[in-house]
Formats: structure tokens, sequence, C-alpha cells
């Protein structure tokens, strides 16, 4: 069985880039130089992932404001609105407007990605989008829309997203659907969430598809999750009972979330290679991502950095057990 | 005691800082802009009165005379008159001297690690420290800020404080998670987060509590911002307030705004010598919705303590009307029956709003308080 690592959101910003980036609020810098800072920023993440040994590459997405932000300024229908809760978390985001029915822009969020995603080898770059379900959850429908058919619209639109991008070089894709698990859907709402991420793999093959759930238990969402057409389901194992983790269906790799980005204390890599060994050995997954269990970005840069030795640590004790059976 | 009218009206939070304070307080010259701005307030509302020598030197001597410490006196003279020109029983100096509510407290005790910065949203971040050895207070804070406002608080004096709840909750916490054996999921940091509250209540906010109250300290706001934040933990909000305020003699108040009060009940009851709720209502009361429905919450539970009743919106410029805030009072009496169990106060500081803007909404707070209150003295008027 292959183990993977990769991180699974953005990363924080540098304490350089905090200065910078108020400095530029404040008219105190230009915003070439915080430009600059970015792109020197971005470039050592990258760097980060490549020590670390990571299979698969963000950049860490530091200039986006929040998750939803790159649709929500550059897709026709939606306007970027007040400061919101984030889930359980002292950290906010811009909740997105939809005042028309949504279309995507072509080369938008292309153009929005990491600096070293777009010039590198776009075959490692992971790209992180929200989910159809978890962007329309988040979201103030003002469309007209039901909130069922824009669930179903918006996972055509990723579709057509993901084809775009594919068309670029980049396959490994992975959409952020916390909301799956925090408020895990039913009846025609769970229907149309399985049609969108069916519409998504219309565009997919070849491509690896990633749900990514956090924030909550991921085990009463499991009959759900396992019937979406992607390749991996990642869980947040500070939040989900894994000992009650169901096995997926078909070929569907596991992602686990064994970094918790809501503390600054390091995990064990013994005890996370202990509980892979186990959900190997009960599950059978074909492979298995390890990543953070949530957005890194809760945590300051260097903790955030000194939490992720976990993922070659990890590795290397499974290794020393002759890897997960 | 101190006896109050019927709806009296008190302070929630904090002010905007006068620019000539922010200037005063860095050593250079006060520009143009906020020298007028000291004159026009001075002469409103009369806040350099006892102070002359230090406004003078302010206005006059060169950048640096006066003392950052002078500056921020002037600072709290100007927060207390301008609460009591407004006419409020309950005032504080507008949290003058505080820059912020986490990390000054933080910093006053031993155990706590910053390790950077961490975003709120957009540009804006916060400094989170992470609680990594035994938690040791330095020494009692806001005690010589109390002091100052007793010494010249003409109306009655209330101190607010961040709760132990709130201060964990913004926290990273090592200490007691590192304690917890095997993996560490939901349950676990569950547990370890109640250990923390409770010994942040016990070691640094109960003496700092039990100092304050030693210096005559009698009516005590504890902040809880973050009680909305895990709907499920209202019992954890009661736990640490019960911790941090054990044994200790004076009238408590729980502030929680921008939260969904319901999802804490019953739990947040257990809040034994919790006084008054004091929350924002007036955010809510708007797009055909009724702010003030929530108070049911209370009377579905039977708690009789009194409500801080957030009149004011402070999150915009449209002043709300005497009238419109004493429909508002009314609403809340016929929820909760007994017009005595209302305080009346904005929703939260008001330090979102400019000093007139602030100014103004507070005038028409007052106003629409002495509405109801006249018509509840003279019934059949």
């Amino acid at each position: 069985m292959t183990v993977r690592t990769a991180l699974s959101g953005p990363f924080p910003r540098s304490e350089a880039l905090v200065a910078a980036t108020r400095d530029l609020d404040r008219g105190r810098t230009t915003p070439e130089a915080v430009e600059e800072l970015f792109a020197r920023t971005e470039k050592e993440v990258l760097d980060l992932e490549t020590r670390l040994g990571l299979d698969a590459f963000t950049a860490g997405y530091l200039r986006w404001q929040d998750t939803f932000r790159p649709i929500s300024e550059s897709w026709s229908g939606f306007s970027v609105g007040p400061v919101t809760r984030m889930f359980e978390t002292n950290t906010f985001f811009r909740q997105p407007i939809l005042l028309g029915p949504p279309e995507r822009t072509p080369g938008a969020i292309a153009a929005r990605l990491p600096l070293p995603l777009r010039s590198g080898e776009k075959a490692r770059a992971k790209i992180v989008l929200p989910g159809p379900y978890t962007l329309a959850g988040v979201l103030d429908n003002r469309s007209g829309d039901t909130t069922e058919g824009l669930i179903h619209r918006l996972g055509r639109l990723l579709g057509d997203e993901l084809r775009e991008l594919r068309g670029l070089g980049y396959s490994i894709f992975q959409f952020q659907e916390p909301l799956l698990v925090v408020d895990p859907p039913t009846g025609p709402r769970a229907e149309s969430v399985l049609a969108a991420y069916r519409a998504i793999a219309a565009h997919s093959a070849g491509a690896t598809t990633i749900v990514w759930t956090y924030f909550a238990d991921a085990v009463p969402a499991h009959a759900l999750l396992d019937r979406l057409s992607v390749s991996a389901i990642g869980v947040d194992l500070a939040e989900t009972d894994y000992e009650h983790l169901g096995p997926w269906s078909g070929a569907k790799a596991l992602g686990l979330g064994v970094i918790d980005p809501r503390t600054t204390l390091p995990e064990d890599p013994t005890e996370v290679a202990r509980i892979v060994r186990e959900l190997q050995d009960r599950l059978k997954p074909p492979a298995i991502w390890l990543g953070p269990g949530g957005p890194l970005d809760l945590l300051p840069a260097e903790a955030a950095t000194r939490k992720l030795l976990l993922l070659p640590a990890a590795r290397r004790a499974l290794a020393a057990d002759g890897g997960p059976r | 005691m101190t006896s109050h009218p019927l709806f009296p009206t008190q302070e929630i939070g904090s002010l905007m800082k006068p620019r000539w304070q922010l200037q005063g307080q860095q050593g250079v010259a006060l520009d143009e802009r906020a020298r007028t701005e000291f004159r026009t307030w001075d002469e409103k509302i009369h806040f350099s009165r006892g102070a002359e020598a230090s406004a003078n030197s302010l206005l006059t001597d060169p950048p640096g005379k006066v003392s950052p410490d002078e500056v921020r006196d002037l600072g709290a003279l100007f927060g207390l008159r301008y609460f009591e020109t407004r006419g409020l029983d309950r005032v504080y100096d507008a949290e003058a001297r505080r820059i912020e509510m986490y990390e000054y407290p933080i910093r006053q005790m031993h155990g706590f690690q910053f390790f950077g910065h961490v975003r709120s949203f957009d540009n804006k971040y916060y400094l989170k420290a992470a609680n990594t050895g035994e938690i040791r207070l330095e020494r009692p804070y806001h005690v010589e800020e109390f002091d100052f406002v007793r010494t010249h608080a003409k109306a009655e004096p209330k101190l607010p404080i961040t709760g132990p709840y709130t201060l964990a909750d913004w926290s990273f916490n090592e200490q007691f998670l590192a304690r917890q054996k095997g993996w560490k999921g939901r349950a676990t940091r569950r547990a370890a987060q109640r250990e923390f509250v409770v010994d942040i209540a016990r070691k640094a906010i109960r003496p700092t509590l039990a100092a304050l109250i030693e210096k005559g300290c009698r009516v005590i706001q504890i902040d809880e911002p973050a009680a909305g934040t895990h709907p499920d933990e209202g019992a954890l909000v009661a736990e640490g307030f019960n911790a941090a305020t054990e044994g200790l003699d004076a009238e408590f108040t729980m502030h929680i705004c921008f939260s969904d009060y319901r999802d804490l009940f019953p739990a947040l009851l257990e809040a034994k010598r919790c006084r008054q709720w004091a929350w924002e209502f007036a955010n809510r009361d708007r797009d055909g919705l009724d702010g003030y429905e929530v108070l049911n919450v209370l009377r579905e539970y039977g708690d009789t303590r009194d409500v801080g009743l957030g009149v004011l919106d402070v999150h915009r410029d449209e002043m709300e009307t005497p009238q419109k805030i004493a429909e508002r009072i009314r609403r809340a009496t016929k929820i909760l029956g007994d017009p005595k169990r209302i305080w009346v106060n904005p929703d939260c500081g008001l330090r979102t709003r400019s000093l007139e803007v602030a100014y103004a909404k507070l005038g028409a707070m007052q106003r629409g308080a002495e509405l109801v209150r006249a018509e509840f003295s003279n019934p059949r008027t």
C-alpha cells in the first residue's frame, strides 16, 4: 500500500508577510513590495514541501484571503459579503453572496494559483478548491435557486473548472468539504451532493480527486462520503472516531488528517503510525494520504512548520515497522 | 450600596481612542486636527478639569514633555467624563489604557509563549499564545487602572475583564493536552480544555478579581466573547466563571455578544454568581427580525437575573432614535415581566464608531431610557 503525504489546505503566512500585508493596508508599503514577498514566501513553502518529501505541492495558497475568495471574487453572480466565523474557530471568512445564477470566469482560478504551481511541475501540484456542498452552505443565496439546485450547479461549474485545469496539466484536485461532516446532508440534499460530484467526475478521468473533511467526526457521514465519485476521502483524525470508521467501497484512498491545527503541541509519530497501521489492517484502502486535519493557517507559521515534521517522521515510523501492511 | 433609577444605563466596553491620545502617547507633536479634537471635547465634557497642567503641556509644550502615562491618565478622564456627561449610571474609563483584551492579560502570566500571528481574516491577524507550562500570575492586573477610575469617577464604576473561557479559547492548549495519554481526539481535547479554563480562572483571574475587590471594586463585568464559538461548551463557560469568582463578594456580570445565546442554555444557568447577563440585541433587531425575542430563553428557564439590554448597534452609524430605544426597552420588559431587571447599554463597545457618532448614540440611549422611565413612574400619561 502506498502512503502519500501533502498539505491539505492553506499554509500560514510568515511573520514577514503578516507585517507586510498589514503595512499594505496602512499605506506603509507598496503592492509591488508585498507581491515580491508573496512570491519569495511561496517559493519557501514549496522548498519546505520538497524538503519534507511531500508527494504533492501547494506552495501554501498564501495570497488567498480565504478558501472561497477566488470564486466569490472572480465568478459572475457572486459578490464578497460580511466577515463570518469559520465554523467553531476564531478565524473568519468573507461570506460569498450569490445574487444571480453563478457562472465561472474561464482562466480566473488558474490565474490565482500560487506562482510555483503555475510555473513548476503541474502534475504534482495540488489544486485546493471549495467543495460544492460547503460553498453552497456558507454563501448567502439570493439567486432564487434552491440549495439543492445550487449544489448541483456548483458541481457542474467546478467540473468545468477541473476540465480547464486538467487541460493546463494539473492532475491532483482537492475539494474542501468541512460542511459534509459538520452538517451531513440527507434526502434530496444528499442526492444533489452526489450529483455534483458525478458532474465533477465527468471531467476527472486520469486525475486524483480528493474530498477533504474536517472540523467534525466523519463517521456519521460515512455512508454518503463512500458514495461520492472521487478517488479519496480525507477525514480529520482529531475529530473522527477512527475506531468506528467503516471501510470504503470501490478503490477509494483514505486521507488521514493527522496534524491537528488547533494545537501547537506536536503529534507523536509513533502514535500516528500505530493508527495508520490499524486503519490499513481494518479498512484496506489502496492508498493513504497523510496531511493536516484542517487548515494549517489556524497556527502561526513557525508552529505549523514544526508540526509538519510529523509527516516524514510518521512515514519513517511506518517504514521502520515494515510499512503499512 | 448605590441606588439606581428604573432602567439604569451603563457602558459596556471600549471607545475609539482620541487622536490626541494616540499622538500624545507616541510622544509626537499633536497635529492641528488632534488639538481641535482635544479642545472641542474639552469644551463639551470638561475632561481636563483637575489635570490642567498635563492638558496645557500636551497642547503647548514640545512633544514628549507629557509622559505617556500622563496622556493615558487624560485619556481615562476623557472616557469617564464622556460617559458621565451622557448621564450613564455605571461607567468606566472607556478602556483608555488598553489596546486589546487578550494579549495584555496573557502577558501578566507565566506559562505562555507567543509563537507568532494567526490570521483572523483578510490581512487582519492576532497574536495567539500557547500555554506551555504551569500558569502563574506575575501580579494582579487592571488594579492601578481601576484605582484611578475609582478616584476620579463621579458615577458608579464597573470594571470589565476578559474571562477565563475566552482567554483559554484564544490560546493554544499544550500544557494540559500533553498530560493526556494516547491519541488527542475530541474527548481528550475537551477534557484538556476544561482543565485549562479552570486553571486559568483559579490561578490568574480569581487573584486579580480579589485584588480589584480589595481596592474597592464592587461591579465587575466578565467578558466572554468566545462563549458562542463552541455552542456546546456553555457548561465550561459557567464552570470557568464560577472558578474565577469563587468566594468573592462583588456584583459580577457576564458580557457575551454576537452569539446564539440559546445554544448556551440551560448550561449557562450554572454561572451562579453572575447577577446580570449583558448581551447584544440591537444588531439582530432589523430586517423584520425581533432581536429581543431571544430573551424568552430566560423566561423559559425561570431565570430572574438582571439583563444588560443592548439597544445600540455598534456596527452601524445609523442613529437609533430615543423612541426606537424606548420601544426596545418596552419589548424586553414585556418578555422579562419585571422592569427592575433591565439595565440599558450599547450592544458592545462603541470603539468601531467615531467619538461623535458614539456620543450621539449614547445620548439617544439615555433619552430612550428616560422615556420609558417616565411611563413607568406615571403609568396613566
